[in-house]
């Protein structure tokens, strides 16, 4: 009894310890091969509606403004880099942005949903970061979810008469949050555990990577407002431009 | 530069047809996550380990640091699979109790959680092979091939070339603020880090700009076209994808693999 204790307390100890180590946290992708063949299937299939439905608006605003196409190579190349840079963390240890909020909040959620797909793309290749078989159910959660959540809390906040910090913050905090609750889910479906089932299951991915996700959350929206901040005082007009090109329907910032 | 992208230009494979190099590694990786079978994963992990080391030339140790990157990943993600949440000790194999909780495996969680690990390590090196072996260049004229729609090629090639543009730009700002104490405390770091995006987000803006200017100049009208570099097809080389792939799939039935 006694020196099943004390493995356990081995264990926990562990387990805590893989849970500080100081390396970068990055955003929760699924890695290559985690998901089973058919779970990996199904939410490429999920996907595949909203990146039609992105790419189509893309071709309309292309063919009233020929530029757009660099403008949105080079805010792909923007995200891709955002995701690369590491942030100091409230935690101590370095993490990194997604970029989720942020995109979604200065580019749209339309626009985001293929910039978002093809920096995983990207991420996956270049960083060894996600996979290509996972690349569905983590398109799904930051690239489709993620910014729909953040773009969604933002203009909710603002029509309701919060100050644009705080509809930022919320933005930026709640779609990474949502992000990785979806991607939690996902791991949940395909491995419901043996009590208990799904939820049981989804509750333990939950809480193992809470200890993340949870502080970059709050670091993701911090530094949004930050950032937009800067960017409205010192980079309004090229902002209102972009926003102008990609949709003149949109309200500006 | 990042070390990925430059040995996908410079290894032993760097000059064979990229679509035989994408067959492999998306065929290989379809069968490995559809036969879930320990023994087949195994053996697609050395061999794909043997070809990238060998052929390809690819040293060791950066493959092994490499296949360390999603550990942090893969090691919580499989703790997680493995380790049940309530229920009776008499369910568990083995099993101990925190608090108001009584955490345990069962021999059940324990087979899946291992089967995941190495099919998904198996996966991985897949992943590997492809992105050390073939220029992102490369994939794109492949996806292309595919008929990847239009607007996704396109969005890719820029995207790509401009990724390195922004990563040195924002290295080198990076570089003059931390000289410059930037990141002596986390509320300058959190200051410094924003200067950087939005300075970041105006230099791409002005980049594109430019790039839409000089094409512009060029007689530039909606589409870029590009010429494709030509490649021989190797027979041998498909005659080794054929009896490899072939050889993981008897394998994999022989352990009762579920492919079929």
């Amino acid at each position: 009894m006694k020196t099943i204790k004390r493995t356990s307390l081995l264990c926990g100890y562990l387990f805590a310890l893989l849970l500080t180590i100081p390396k970068p946290a990055y955003a929760m992708h699924i890695m290559e091969g985690f998901l089973p063949a058919g779970w990996a299937a199904f939410w490429a299939l999920v996907t595949l509606p909203f990146l039609v439905i992105g790419m189509r608006s893309i071709n309309k605003m292309n063919a009233y403004n020929p530029r757009l196409k660099m403008l949105l190579g080079l805010v792909g190349a923007f995200v891709f880099v955002l995701s690369a840079l590491k942030i100091p963390s409230v935690t101590g240890s370095s993490s990194h942005l997604t970029g989720v909020g942020l995109g979604a909040i200065m580019f749209g959620p339309t626009v985001m949903t293929i910039l978002g797909t093809i920096v995983l793309l990207f991420q996956a290749l270049l960083l060894a970061h996600g996979g290509l078989s996972t690349l569905g159910a983590n398109a799904f959660a930051m690239a489709v979810a993620g910014p729909m959540v953040a773009y969604g809390v933002f203009k909710g906040a603002q029509k309701l008469g919060a100050p644009q910090w705080l509809s930022v913050f919320l933005g930026a905090g709640l779609g990474n949050l949502f992000t990785y609750i979806i991607t939690s889910a996902q791991l949940a479906l395909a491995f419901p555990a043996g009590q208990g089932g799904v939820m049981m299951s989804f509750t333990k991915f939950a809480s193992v990577f809470a200890v993340t996700q949870i502080p970059l959350a709050v670091s993701e929206g911090l530094l949004t407002v930050l950032v937009l901040n800067l960017v409205s005082a010192y980079a309004k007009e090229e902002l209102n431009q972009l926003q102008f090109n990609i949709s003149s329907r949109e309200a500006k910032l | 530069m990042l070390p990925i992208d430059r040995y996908a230009y410079n290894n032993g494979l760097s000059t064979s047809h990229p679509a035989e190099k994408f067959a492999f590694s998306m065929v290989t990786l379809i069968i490995c996550l559809s036969a879930s079978d320990m023994i087949t994963s195994l053996t697609v992990i050395l061999t794909m380990a043997g070809v990238v080391v060998i052929r390809a030339g690819i040293p060791v140790g950066f493959y092994l640091k490499l296949m360390i990157v999603p550990m942090t990943f893969l090691v919580i993600g499989v703790i997680t699979v493995a380790v049940s949440v309530g229920g009776t000790e008499a369910y568990f194999l083995y099993s101990f109790t925190v608090g108001a909780f009584t955490l345990g495996v069962t021999a059940g969680s324990l087979i899946l959680a291992g089967n995941l690990f190495i099919k998904s390590l198996s996966a991985v090196s897949c992943l590997y092979f492809l992105s050390l072996t073939t220029p992102m260049v490369e994939i794109i004229l492949v996806l292309k091939r595919l008929h990847v729609p239009t607007v996704i090629i396109e969005l890719m090639s820029l995207i790509y070339r401009f990724i390195f543009v922004l990563m040195d730009t924002a290295g080198q700002m990076y570089t003059a603020q931390s000289s410059r104490l930037g990141y002596s405390s986390l509320s300058r770091g959190y200051s410094s880090i924003s200067q950087l995006v939005t300075n970041l987000f105006v230099k791409a803006y002005r980049q594109a700009d430019n790039l839409s200017v000089t094409l512009m100049s060029r007689c530039y009208k909606g589409d870029l076209s590009v010429l494709e570099p030509e490649y021989t097809v190797s027979k041998r080389n498909i005659m080794f994808i054929g009896v490899t792939d072939i050889a993981f799939i008897i394998l994999s039935q022989l352990h009762g693999g579920n492919l079929f």
